[in-house]
């Protein structure tokens, strides 16, 4: 493992070379967000989040902190918050771990295999508990709602970090962005 | 009549039941009326014990025992920290014992300090000497003009004022055994081998016996001896608590197979004692009786019991271990030192010490005894009468002989002798003080019995000459004995940061004062701490008196470290010292520093110093603790690795939705009541005025936003001030009784309803399966005096945020009851059971209750039409947690809230006191380990200051005085990085001249046959390969580029800035290069 310093960089150059969307803030590495698409074969397959990345000052010795942006309906997703309760982010995690695990594995796992028994949103989880039909109409209708890829803030059709304009919009309409001049 | 310790013992455990702390004065019933005599006369009482002769015995029996403590009473705002450690019980025995302290050298004025805080019930100090110049080396009772006085009498005005409930009184003349017959615990730092055995037989034969302790610091060289007596009884062997499991599944067999729940690691051992509740079906194990295990695993144990005819095993359980008291049987003085048994190791590079020190302290009485002085430092003649004392004895031992004896020790071992150092006596006084505190309670493990510890590593490099060793007729005279007076012009002259001034910090203070750092003109020492004395620091920061609560740290500390020793040369800053502070603790005062000493609570505050130091090249003397356990960690310069480069792992927090809806034990209840706390009383006052004072742009941001989140807000602000608004009391009353329907029925309800008791998961298990357990509402009554205490601290705490005034009346129960039941509290209703009745809301969604935009516009319309109707300038209190002030109702309303949660969901409730160290995150602390780590760390602060020192002369530390464990081991060598020919380690920086730009940077790096693909000043990205916006930086200059990006402009007086280059090889392999520092200007 490299030093901590950079594993920030290390972290953020891999997301973006396995073509992953980053959004940063005026080029800041502690808050940043990442469009997320749900995994083919699952109910989320339509479905396209983005993605709140906070990076502790004690990154990787701490965990990220991890929350969907637009509205998702699954068991172990507050629906409100957009807070993750999944134990490898919050309990298990470890430094060996870095954020290509995260989007790459333990949120494609959570999408495809939630888990009702722990449950952070109760209604997802009862429903899925109870009336399996009615649990996936209502997570299809939620991405079809919420997750279709512009209230994800990404373009319609795929595209990697290349886009250029997308990136300078985001840096204007972000509610975080500090006012001033976007990047040079 | 003699009172014993099992006499005053039994009679204050019959006033123990729980009682509140008797407030203004008033004298309680069940406690004797004596207990309570007002203040005045103790301080008469203890005047008259110094008086005449000084020679009087110590103060017992309930006359004078004035203190208003007989067990019962602990002043919870003073001891917080130290009950977090040892608990109510054993602060009782501790309040109880009268302890002698013979020899008030430096050793023993250390462990008079520890056991004063810790707060004995009295110290009796016993000294026939008086003081003279080498006791300025160590005791920092005396000063210069104490000179002359007898050593006990010159103590005992400081002492009193550390904490003014001890008594303490003195003995001047010489020691008898009958003397000894008032104590719980004798310790002597300086007699002879005789009388101490002497001694010992006596206290050893005493029933009770009386706990014996013997310790001595030599130089660099000490030993502690105890004996508790023939049979001592150790109730808490680790201090430790007791751990405890889930059980998922009992069988019916003998020895019957108990598995835990799959989420959670039991940490039972073989041999331990275990319980059982709460377990349904095989209820016979719910009888408390405990049993024994074995095959101890993570998963599953062993229980050795016959259950094949018990119940069948249906759900639930809890299985606690129950800690078992041990028995030591101590040998005598007379016996153990033929034969000691095993010696407590505390270096594995020096295990064959021991039994070398065991004889060399031998040697030493022998010398002292037949020469009536202590061999004289440079003399080889002394050193050569020392060698053959300890030769005879060898020779004399049979079995028991030494095969060797290591000449060179000796010679260091005789040379030191004389002289009482600092930093040695404040380790010997944490150790023996908490040996002390064992005797006393039998709370932790004691030593057993014998501990030799040496730090020879601290002597200079270079060896000393004789005259170099020669006293110079001043303060320092004892130090110099041992370290030649080229060392002590170089303490004196030194630099020093020292971090912090709470309780490692008072430490500090005191032991560099002693030493003579920074005690010239060219020497200086910088504190700097950013917080006031508060009553909980004063039972540890011994510095700070109760007359200076609410003034600064570090001023305060300066100003008594500098009566210490009136030739420090101190600066008090009271700054933080942190990112944003580097204008005050600037680059100038970095570069001339020699050495940074951290004194700090936290680790965020540790990693920046490391930081800087490892930055400005700077050697850092790292030190914390956590109870009885502390840790130091050196790093120097190029020789060791930093701080930040080894890190613990994080605490465990418990998962997000255990604390939210699925609590199962007292911690998950502590953590929701305090995230709740903070969002009532802080966080959404915080946002309501965010709101009030920038209505459009508060709301504009939000519209933006357009997402749940911003929708939260806008609805919890709106229900503060809309539909929660509070005009008057009765208001908050109204909205705390609410709230509490919310809490702990409603939303019960809701859950339950949601997943009622027999849900299944799709795999058909149980969903309310261990450790998850089902909660039941509870039902509103005035007459509970939990809901009451609710319903009082939330409508308080309401009306603060309000700036309401809080009426009379609330005192009174039967007004507040009639309040509290006129509000009229509607039924309950399901949600779920809402959207049954209007169907197509169940299934499908209506388009007005997921746009989220088109909600929050009828939101912020809503908003704006309340702010119209607002008082002029109307803003709310936001409350900040604070757990420290008793009157305030924050700790009321958290110990509430998670209490009536821990009902809600069956967990046994938590007092006031472990709601407040646990929500309050009350880090345990205690004198003994503190003042140890300290001077473990000047035994290095010798090296760093001497220079030259290797990296195998360093020690690393760690201690936990509760088993007893002193483990000491060279720190770890920084690590090593090569590529091509070059090798550098984190130390090491790369330094460009030149204004250059992104391109040339790159291009510096390429020639080294590095390819950079990241570059980062601070947090900000200069420049990333992946970012083709970035590449329109190549041609800009690398300092402008971060002025842009960072928006930050490098100081006028710095000339470079530093940047991080992640960076690959040609091969494509990861190169982790050193800092690169761009002279620009």
């Amino acid at each position: 493992m490299s030093s901590p310093s950079k594993r920030r960089e290390m972290d953020l150059m891999k997301l973006m070379m396995s073509d992953y969307k980053v959004e940063m803030i005026n080029d800041g590495m502690q808050e940043f967000y990442v469009v997320f698409h749900g995994p083919k074969e699952s109910l989320y397959q339509a479905g396209v989040w983005r993605i709140r990345v906070e990076l502790p000052d004690a990154y990787p010795y701490k965990s990220p902190s991890i929350g969907f942006v637009n509205r998702i309906f699954h068991p172990n997703v507050d629906e409100m918050s957009g807070s993750v309760c999944l134990d490898v982010i919050n309990q298990t995690w470890s430094p060996m771990f870095d954020l290509i695990n995260i989007f790459e594995a333990f949120l494609p796992q959570l999408l495809l295999y939630p888990n009702p028994s722990d449950p952070l949103n109760g209604e997802a989880a009862a429903l899925m508990m109870r009336d399996r039909p009615a649990y996936e109409q209502r997570v299809k209708e939620y991405c079809e709602r919420y997750a279709k890829p512009e209230d994800a803030g990404a373009p319609p059709e795929e595209n990697s970090s290349d886009e250029e304009p997308t990136e300078d919009e985001y840096d204007s309409s972000d509610e975080d962005a500090v006012p001033g001049n976007p990047d040079p | 009549m003699v009172m014993r310790c099992l006499g005053a013992l039994s009679r204050a455990l019959l006033h123990m039941f729980p009682r509140k702390r008797p407030a203004g004065g008033e004298v309680e019933e069940g406690v004797p009326r004596e207990a309570v005599v007002p203040k005045k006369l103790k301080v008469e009482c203890s005047k008259s014990e110094v008086a005449a002769d000084g020679n009087h015995r110590p103060p017992h029996g309930m006359a004078c025992d004035s203190n208003g403590r007989n067990g019962a009473d602990i002043d919870e705002d003073l001891h917080s920290r130290q009950l977090a450690v040892y608990g109510r019980e054993t602060m009782r025995r501790l309040f109880a014992s009268s302890v002698l302290i013979s020899g008030l050298n430096g050793l023993g004025a250390e462990i008079a300090k520890n056991l004063a805080l810790a707060g004995v019930k009295s110290i009796t100090l016993h000294d026939e000497g008086i003081v003279g110049l080498w006791d300025l080396s160590s005791n920092f009772f005396f000063y210069e003009e104490d000179i002359g006085k007898n050593r006990a009498v010159a103590c005992i005005k400081k002492l009193r004022e550390l904490n003014n409930a001890v008594m303490i009184s003195t003995l001047t003349g010489e020691l008898t055994k009958e003397h000894l017959s008032d104590f719980q615990a004798v310790v002597f730092t300086d007699i002879s081998l005789d009388k101490a055995m002497e001694f010992d037989d006596y206290c050893h034969s005493q029933h009770p016996p009386i706990s014996f302790i013997k310790s001595e610091v030599r130089g660099l060289f000490g030993s502690v001896f105890c004996d508790f007596g023939p049979e001592f009884t150790v109730v808490d062997v680790d201090g430790e608590e007791p751990h405890t499991g889930i059980v998922a599944s009992i069988s019916n067999g003998n020895p019957a197979l108990v598995f835990g729940v799959d989420d959670e690691r039991l940490e039972f051992q073989d041999g331990d004692l275990v319980v059982f509740s709460e377990v349904q079906g095989m209820t016979e194990l719910n009888d408390g009786k405990p049993r024994k295990i074995k095959n101890a695993r993570a998963q599953s144990l062993i229980l050795e019991e016959d259950t094949s005819h018990f119940g069948a095993y249906e759900k639930g359980g809890i299985v606690t271990q129950v800690k078992q008291p041990k028995v030591l049987q101590f040998k005598p003085l007379r016996d153990a030192l033929s034969d000691p048994g095993e010696f407590l190791l505390s270096d594995f590079s020096k295990f064959d010490r021991p039994p070398l020190l065991h004889l060399a302290f031998q040697a030493l009485d022998k010398f002292k005894h037949e020469l009536g002085c202590f061999p004289v430092a440079g003399s080889e003649e002394d050193v050569q009468r020392l060698m053959a004392f300890a030769i005879s004895i060898n020779e004399s031992l049979g079995a028991g002989k030494l095969e060797e004896i290591n000449q060179k020790l000796l010679r260091h071992f005789a040379n030191g002798s004389r002289a009482v150092l600092n930093p040695m006596a404040a380790i010997f006084g944490g150790i023996v003080g908490q040996e002390v505190v064992k005797a006393c309670t039998g709370k932790f493990h004691p030593l057993f019995q014998f501990f030799y510890f040496d730090s020879v590593e601290s002597l200079p490099v270079e060896p000393l000459e004789p005259d170099d060793v020669k006293p110079l007729n001043c303060r320092y005279d004892a130090q110099i004995s041992v370290f030649g007076s080229k060392l002590q012009k170089k303490l004196e002259e030194a630099k020093v940061f020292l971090v912090g001034s709470g309780a490692l910090g008072c430490e500090f203070l005191k032991n560099l004062a002693l030493m003579g750092v920074s005690c010239s003109q060219k020497g200086k020492l910088t504190i700097t701490d950013d917080d006031v004395i508060e009553k909980s620091n004063l039972s540890r920061q011994f510095l700070f008196h109760d007359w200076n609560i609410g003034q600064p740290k570090s001023t305060i500390a300066a100003s008594v470290a500098s009566s210490i020793n009136p030739s420090l040369h101190i600066e008090a800053l009271q700054n933080r010292a942190c990112p944003e502070t580097e204008n005050i603790f600037d680059d100038a005062l970095w570069e001339s520093l020699n050495i940074v000493i951290n004194a700090l609570d936290n680790v965020t505050a540790r990693l920046y110093i490391d930081g800087r130091c490892l930055y400005f090249q700077k050697p850092l003397l790292e030190s914390g603790t956590l109870g009885a356990k502390c840790n130091t960690q050196m790093v120097i310069p190029h020789l060791t690795e930093n701080y930040g480069a080894s890190r613990d792992p994080p605490e465990k927090q418990a998962p997000m939705c255990t604390v939210h809806s699925f609590p199962h034990n007292i911690d998950h209840c502590l953590t929701w009541a305090r995230s709740e706390f903070e969002g009532l009383l802080e966080k959404t006052p915080n946002e309501v005025n965010t709101f009030l004072s920038n209505p459009s742009e508060y709301t504009s941001a939000l519209k933006n936003a357009g997402d749940a989140q911003a929708r939260d807000l806008l609805e919890r602000v709106l229900e503060c001030l809309d539909k929660e608004w509070c005009e008057n009391f009765k208001d908050c009353i109204t909205w705390a009784r609410l709230k509490f329907e919310d809490y702990f029925v409603n939303r019960v309800k809701q859950l339950t309803f949601t997943f009622p008791e027999d849900s299944a998961t799709s795999t058909g298990a149980p969903f309310w399966s261990a450790p998850k357990r089902f909660p039941h509402p509870l039902q509103f009554s005035t007459s509970d005096p939990g809901h009451l205490n609710f319903v009082i601290g939330a409508s308080v705490l309401r009306a603060q945020t309000f700036g309401i005034s809080i009426p009379d009346w609330i005192r009174c129960p039967l007004e507040l009851a009639d309040a509290i039941n006129k509000v009229s509290v509607p039924d309950f209703q399901s949600k779920k059971g809402v959207k049954i009745v209007t169907d197509e809301k169940a299934t499908s969604l209506s388009a007005a209750s997921i746009d989220d935009a088109v909600v929050i516009s009828e939101l912020i319309t809503k908003l704006e039409g309340c702010a119209r109707k607002l008082p002029a300038g109307f803003r709310m209190n936001p409350i900040q947690f604070e757990k420290d002030d008793d009157t305030n109702y924050h700790m009321d309303l958290i110990t509430g809230l998670a209490n009536m949660r821990a009902r809600n969901y069956g967990i046994g409730e938590v007092d006031k006191l472990n709601a407040k160290i646990k929500a309050g995150r009350i880090i345990p602390a205690i004198a003994t380990s503190t003042a140890m780590a300290t001077g473990v760390v000047c035994l290095e602060l010798y090296k760093v200051l001497d220079g030259g020192h290797k990296l195998e002369d360093y020690r690393n530390t760690f201690a936990n005085l509760a088993l007893p464990l002193l483990s000491m081991a060279e720190p770890v060598a920084p690590k090593l990085n090569k590529h091509q020919d070059m090798s550098w380690t984190i130390w090491d920086r790369w330094i460009i001249k030149g204004d250059l730009t992104l391109r040339e940077l790159l291009q510096w790096l390429k020639n080294k046959g590095i390819n950079a693909y990241s570059i980062s000043y601070g947090s900000s990205l200069l420049y990333n390969s992946m970012l083709p916006r970035h590449r329109d930086r190549m041609d800009k200059k690398v300092v402008d580029v971060a002025r842009d990006v960072a928006r930050a402009e490098v100081p006028p007086y710095r000339r470079h800035l530093d940047i991080v280059a992640a960076c690959e090889n040609d091969e494509g392999a990861d190169v982790d290069i050193p800092l690169i520092s761009i002279y620009f200007r």
